[in-house]
């Protein structure tokens, strides 16, 4: 269905520098357009020096800001402004694809100066907060530029609807799902034996959670192991667990994607005790295209990702009880457990970048008006004309 | 004379409000011409593909009448019966896949894909579409775009019945 090539012009409202979920995707999706013979370019904030992809355009070094409850590293201001102005204006692009619009980002204000056709994908998913409402009412007229909206989940849509009034289209993000079909099973890691995986030193990646069911589990399943895999100081957190189970635990410090592949065909649970903050559980994705069965919270995007409980087995988050009892359950059902993996493994199939970037690319073409191109609004153009900087 | 700038600062406040509000509105009829013009394409493309089934030896005589009724009713609706004559070439459509384990031939199974493609591509366009037009509908019922009338002599957009269960 890719007939015409087309000019697109993302733009990735946090940092390139720092490695993020809403990055990623970006990357992933730029370089699934790029096969396909699209002219792509994003525009980003990073560090002018480092090495960029040849498709990343920098817009100048971000700054740290407190929003939402996390701190984001975006890039706003007037030099950003006209940075993200003089890309519109000289990309001649056929679509712009904005990410995360509705924060104090470079999207914003792309939104803002653009015109023509204009899609936006929305990531967070959020509680519902008064203070996005009371921004509502400057937002709406920016917002509704957009030709059509897409949310990552359903809980994305939901805080969309919830906060802007404004209904969208789900398309989950995207993973390449052949990389992580094909691991072996490595001798080491099995047994009855629990895997994790990321940053496990923040608390919202709930690896406290996990490690307060241990005593529980242990008592069951006496040879229970639990594999950390990813950065960050073992030892603090080895400090909170009970010296007789300290050997109980094992970390395989910051692991490769090959190894990633291994991984998760070894272990007999991949759990994902997280306790909020994720918009999207693309890990949960990877994890069932591995062949794992998983075990997660019930935080709302991980249930959307497990078809609440039919591709993995859902815990009551922060309750360590809960999740023990279901560890326990599933170790000493195998049957059950081999059921979960292969439900997913299918599963995992709907989150391959074949079919979300065929999606996302199907919505691009109903945006896009034929001879129309991106320009900067006209209110934009009379502006500057008016301060005779044109 | 501090009054006087005063009022003619408001005034111009007024002014600039009112025709950022206009530009707004403008650009939100826009949408909905463009988001419409892409889903009556796309319907249209539908209905010729329902009469090519109709046509073909996938279907048996009464099913073909159906479909061929339906699709040229869908064709010359006029906007406002549109989403219900679509609907019921939706319906007709169904009923005809409902028996698609029977159909074997290639050159028919070709038609039933390009169906399918074109069945997930209405589906979104309509989402898309019956956002902009709520979105339009709401702007044009707050009462400043009443009262100084910013939309002109534009005609409300008619929103399109989204059948969840299409197909």
């Amino acid at each position: 269905m890719m007939d015409r090539k087309l000019r697109i012009g993302i733009v990735c409202p946090y940092s390139w520098d720092v490695p993020g979920g809403v990055q990623n995707h970006i990357r992933d999706l730029a370089e699934f357009l790029i096969h396909n013979g699209h002219h792509v370019e994003v525009l980003a904030p990073a560090t002018e020096s480092e090495d960029l992809p040849d498709y990343v355009v920098s817009a100048g070094r971000s700054v740290s800001i407190p929003y939402n409850g996390a701190v984001a590293r975006v890039l706003f201001g007037v030099v950003a402004n006209s940075r993200v102005r003089s890309w519109i204006n000289e990309g001649n692009f056929d679509l712009l694809h904005l990410h995360e619009p509705a924060i104090p980002s470079l999207s914003l204000l792309a939104c803002w100066a653009g015109e023509g056709p204009m899609i936006g994908t929305f990531h967070a998913a959020a509680k519902y907060q008064k203070a996005i409402v009371a921004i509502g009412p400057i937002l709406e007229p920016v917002i509704e530029k957009l030709s059509a909206r897409i949310a990552v989940s359903e809980s994305a849509r939901l805080t969309l609807t919830a906060h802007l009034e404004t209904d969208a289209i789900v398309i989950p993000n995207g993973i390449y799902a052949d990389n992580y079909r094909d691991g072996t099973s490595r001798p080491e890691w099995q047994g009855n034996t629990i895997g994790f995986l990321g940053r496990f030193e923040e608390d919202r990646k709930g690896l406290p959670v996990l490690l307060d069911a241990l005593p529980i589990i242990s008592r069951f399943i006496p040879d229970i192991r639990v594999l950390i895999a990813g950065p960050g100081d073992s030892e603090e957190v080895l400090e909170r667990v009970d010296p007789q189970l300290r050997n109980r635990v094992e970390f395989l410090g910051k692991i490769s994607e090959e190894d990633k592949a291994d991984f998760l065909a070894s272990v007999s649970l991949y759990i994902a005790p997280n306790t909020g903050g994720e918009s999207f559980g693309i890990i949960l994705a990877e994890a069932m295209a591995g062949g794992a069965a998983v075990v997660a919270s019930d935080i709302p995007a991980f249930a959307d990702v497990l078809g609440d409980g039919k591709y993995g087995a859902l815990f009551e988050s922060e309750n360590s009880e809960n999740l023990a009892k279901v560890i326990i359950d599933l170790l000493r059902d195998e049957r059950k457990r081999k059921e979960l993996a292969a439900a997913g493994a299918v599963h995992a199939q709907r989150f391959d970048w074949s079919q979300v970037g065929e999606e996302i690319f199907e919505v691009y073409q109903l945006a896009i008006v034929k001879g129309q191109k991106v320009s900067l609004t006209s209110e934009n153009r009379s502006w500057t004309r008016l301060l005779g900087r044109d | 004379m501090k009054d006087f700038i005063l009022y003619v600062a408001l005034a111009l406040i007024a002014f600039w409000y009112l025709s950022f509000s206009a530009g707004r509105l403008d650009r939100l009829h826009h949408r909905v011409e463009t988001s419409w013009a892409t889903l009556d394409s796309l319907l249209q493309r539908r209905a010729a593909i329902a009469l090519d089934v109709a046509r073909s030896a996938i279907t048996d005589p009464a099913t073909s009448l159906l479909l061929t009724a339906s699709a040229y009713h869908a064709r010359s609706a006029d906007i406002e019966d549109r989403s219900s004559a679509e609907s019921v070439l939706s319906g007709a459509l169904g009923m005809m896949l409902a028996e698609r384990e029977s159909i074997v031939a290639q050159s028919d199974q070709v038609l039933l894909h390009e169906l399918d493609q074109l069945t997930d591509k209405i589906r979104v366009a309509i989402s898309i579409h019956v956002e902009s037009v709520t979105r339009t509908q709401l702007i044009r019922s707050k009462l400043v775009f009443r009262l100084f009338r910013l939309a002109g002599t534009a005609p409300l957009p008619v929103i399109y019945e989204f059948e969840a269960d299409a197909i």
